[in-house]
């Protein structure tokens, strides 16, 4: 009796160790799938959609908000949330321009120091989630308000013009395909941070400190080091995706990376990480929803819709996303 | 209209699958109104799931339930109030800042035009227990003044203000309360039974089983394994069901110390709030010591206070000779010491990480390569987990797969390489069988005799009485909060040590 029983026990397992490998498979083929009908779709409805330069045009629209994503995913995989994302853009983008225009330092100087406040802010994030034990989404809030403040302290009403080379260059040298530099800025980020996420132990422990917290604390894990390491690598990211951004426009203005962190989230959510729960998700499938939001405001913008309808749909979008992960994971 | 009533619960083909376990198993249960059926079974054989299908707790995979011979949907807790089934749960749970009254009648309470209704809330509270024939509790009082043992009592009341109580369930009521309280509830049980209601006595006292109830179904592994008349049943045969082949009775130690090794956890009068007060107890090297007693009797908390996971702990802790308190698990790390909880998937359990990170997540200095990049190596972490897995018994290739996947058994294998990966100096385990099958039991107090050959010191909390006995070297019982004496469970029998739980007198060896 007890070796049918082991028998079963061990087909159940079995079974069990077969269905994990199909969804864990699935998972990931989805989102691929969903990105491959769309562009298949958007293809055969348009005829411009697939011409090289507007392949070109969506990656390069989405460089800036696909490097605020990885640390949006960073977040989002410890358990946590930030809402900072757009104001930091904005902080980084305003010390970056008023540094090298009004004050003339060297550009070097600039980005560090845009650094700096990109991580300063991420650094009060960590802080205030993991030592004073505020709510992410209230205490990123807070810091929203704080780092658009100072920012626009050191803004004025001014519009800055930037036009260092290095920053066209970015926006404009191709380097691979057609391709310009920021593009592949974006890739090679997503490309050291997925592989970063598989093989240092900080990627273990972030998947370890969102997957469960108890267990992590229990496994001897420090939750406070964990949850201010992925707010500051987030700061310092938006920091980037600011440059990034300055180069794309070549002008920083008071309304730069507002609702960033809301395209950050939705293209989060859209490559398949859960806002209830971390520990589940992979930061390049990211790069997969940032690609898919792209794709459909590149769309929408080719049809001639409203830009109104399209913050709407994206909204939409977000409580889709939202709405399939609940029927993915399944409800107990 | 038939001559013979339907009786007044019937459960047919009862089956609850989760991820990777049968927690019940086509189960069969029929109640009859007026009778007191007793449920048994070890923890894990399917007690809980059962409860939890008839208040609507959870969805049945397959299988019936008919009240008065009608089949019935329970699809929530608030359709099983209305079909009059009704739980007394085992962990209490009032609100200690509330009222008697308004705990008695919480989630349902009366209202005026206004608000609550104070004055038919005083009366439903008074109608209730004057039904029970308690007069001493004061239905105004805040719950958290008045003793545990009549908090009992009102979350019984709870149940009776249901409409029309058809079948009522008690989940181990007796596990906190002492003799005389014991009587007061079961005078109550059986006037309920004499108004007709069908009742299902949960308890791992057998003793009170065999003396309330009228007949008694055994549980093992979720699959019903015998139906007894409780005037013609003996402990030891019911004992006997329970355990099937008796399975921490057919354990054997293998291996024991001959010498006390050098002691490695020395607890000298530690306190732990109020609920663990001044116990003294050495742990040696290679050395498994039980800490047993009641439900509530601070084991729980001194295990926690040893692993860094409790607060307000005060007394002497020292760990291979340092006297330090850790005052968090991160500390206690550092000095050696790990842990294992009852709660396996709520502080044990990576649920979406493959196997083998769940193992090395506690060992991660030990598999990293490059001292600059800080890289895993790949390669050694797969060696050492095969390693340590194949130590507890767990297939290799089951280590890439999510651990969610596996049986309770093996999930708790998996802690169990975690720690021995880390090479724990001491390990401590709080119910380490809890929701494990039979063969696993085995196999996991094999791996802890393992771990102390090894030259751990092992500290096991375990409610079952009959594993304490097989598995220790010796066993600290503990009542109310004190060490009610050290025992050699090769020198007593499990009567001695349920005296000394009960804070009874027995000649400590």
């Amino acid at each position: 009796m007890s070796a049918d029983a082991g028998i079963a026990g061990r087909r159940s397992l079995e079974r069990a160790v077969v269905v994990d490998q199909v969804r864990r498979f699935a998972d990931t083929l989805g989102i691929v799938a969903i990105a491959g009908a769309l562009l298949l779709g958007f293809g055969l409805t348009s005829s411009q959609f697939l011409l090289s330069g507007n392949i070109r045009n969506i990656f390069v629209q989405i460089s800036v908000v696909g490097v605020a994503a990885i640390g949006e995913t960073l977040v989002m995989l410890a358990g946590g949330l930030d809402l900072s994302v757009g104001s930091v853009v904005l902080l980084s983008e305003v010390i970056c321009a008023d540094l090298t225009a009004t004050h003339h330092l060297p550009l070097g100087v600039a980005l560090l120091a845009a650094l700096g406040a990109a991580g300063g802010i991420g650094l009060l994030n960590g802080v205030l989630v993991a030592v004073v034990g505020i709510e992410p989404i209230l205490a990123t809030l807070g810091t929203l308000l704080v780092a658009a403040g100072l920012a626009k302290l050191i803004l004025g009403l001014r519009y800055l013009q930037v036009d260092h080379p290095v920053f066209n260059d970015l926006a404009v040298t191709n380097v691979l395909f057609n391709l310009p530099i920021m593009v592949a800025v974006m890739l090679g980020l997503y490309l050291v941070v997925s592989i970063a996420m598989r093989v240092t132990p900080f990627g273990r422990m972030v998947y370890a400190v969102g997957g469960n917290r108890r267990a992590a604390r229990l496994s001897g894990l420090s939750l406070i080091g964990v949850t201010i390491a992925v707010y500051v690598v987030a700061g310092v990211l938006s920091g980037i995706a600011g440059f990034l951004n300055v180069a794309q426009i070549g002008l920083v203005s008071q309304n730069d990376g507002m609702g960033l962190e809301f395209q950050a989230i939705i293209a989060a959510l859209v490559g398949g990480l859960s806002v209830t729960s971390g520990g589940v998700g992979r930061v390049e499938r990211t790069l997969l929803g940032a690609l898919i939001v792209g794709m459909m405001t590149n769309y929408q913008t080719i049809k001639g819709i409203d830009p109104s309808f399209q913050q709407a749909f994206l909204g939409g979008l977000l409580v889709a996303a939202v709405l399939a992960d609940r029927v993915l994971r399944g409800r107990q | 209209m038939s001559t013979t009533a339907p009786p007044l619960l019937r459960i047919t083909g009862m089956t609850k699958r989760f991820p990777g376990t049968l927690a019940l198993d086509g189960v069969d249960l029929v109640v009859e109104r007026g009778t007191i059926h007793g449920l048994v079974g070890e923890n894990g054989a399917g007690k809980s799931t059962l409860l939890k299908v008839l208040a609507g707790d959870y969805r049945p995979t397959a299988g019936r339930i008919e009240i008065d011979g009608e089949e019935v949907d329970v699809s929530s807790p608030r359709r099983a109030h209305e079909l009059g089934i009704g739980i007394v749960y085992q962990e209490l749970s009032l609100l200690t800042n509330l009222s008697v009254a308004h705990n008695i009648s919480l989630g349902f309470e009366p209202t005026n035009a206004l608000a609550i209704d104070e004055r038919s809330l005083a009366h439903t509270a008074t109608r209730v227990l004057g039904r029970m024939g308690v007069t001493s509790i004061d239905p105004a009082q805040k719950v958290g003044k008045i003793p545990l043992a009549e908090r009992q009592l009102v979350e019984i009341a709870k149940v009776l203000t249901l409409r029309q109580p058809r079948i009522l369930i008690f989940d181990e009521p007796t596990a906190a309360l002492g003799q005389a309280d014991v009587d007061r509830l079961f005078r109550i049980v059986e006037a309920l039974r004499d108004e007709g209601v069908a009742i299902i006595f949960v308890s791992h006292r057998y003793r009170e089983v065999l003396r309330i109830c009228d007949r008694a179904t055994v549980l093992r592994n979720g699959r019903v394994v015998g139906e007894v008349l409780c005037a013609d049943t003996s402990v030891g045969q019911l004992v006997e069901l329970t355990l099937g082949q008796k399975v921490a009775a057919a354990f054997h130690r293998e291996w024991r110390r001959d010498e006390a090794g050098e002691p490695v956890l020395e607890l000298a009068g530690l306190h732990v709030g109020s609920r663990v007060r001044g116990v003294e107890l050495t742990v040696h090297r290679g050395e498994i010591v039980s800490v047993c007693g009641l439900l509530g009797s601070g084991q729980n908390q001194l295990a926690r206070a040893v692993a860094g996971d409790a607060t307000d702990v005060a007394g002497s802790l020292r760990v291979n000779g340092v006297e330090r308190t850790p005052r968090s698990p991160r500390e206690a790390l550092r000095l050696g010491v790990a842990l294992i909880t009852e709660n396996r998937q709520e502080e044990g359990l990576f649920p979406d990480m493959a196997v083998r990170s769940n193992i090395s997540i506690a060992s991660l200095p030990r598999i990293v390569v490059n001292r600059v990049l800080r890289l895993i190596d790949g390669r050694r972490e797969r060696r050492l987990a095969a390693d340590v897995a194949a130590a507890t018994g767990i297939a290799a290739r089951v280590l890439s797969r999510r651990v969610k996947v596996l049986s309770g058994g093996n999930q708790q294998k998996s802690l169990l390489a975690r720690w021995l990966m880390r090479r724990a100096d001491v390990l401590v385990l709080i119910e380490p069988t809890r929701g494990v099958d039979v063969g696993a039991k085995l196999e996991i107090y094999r791996e802890l005799e393992e771990l102390a050959r090894r030259g751990a010191a092992v500290l096991v909390v375990s409610t079952d009485i009959l594993e304490t006995m097989a598995l220790s070297d010796r066993v600290a019982v503990l009542y109310q909060g004190q060490l009610a004496g050290i025992f050699d469970p090769r020198e007593v029998t499990e009567q001695d040590l349920l005296l000394a739980m009960q804070g009874g007198v027995a000649a400590p060896a």
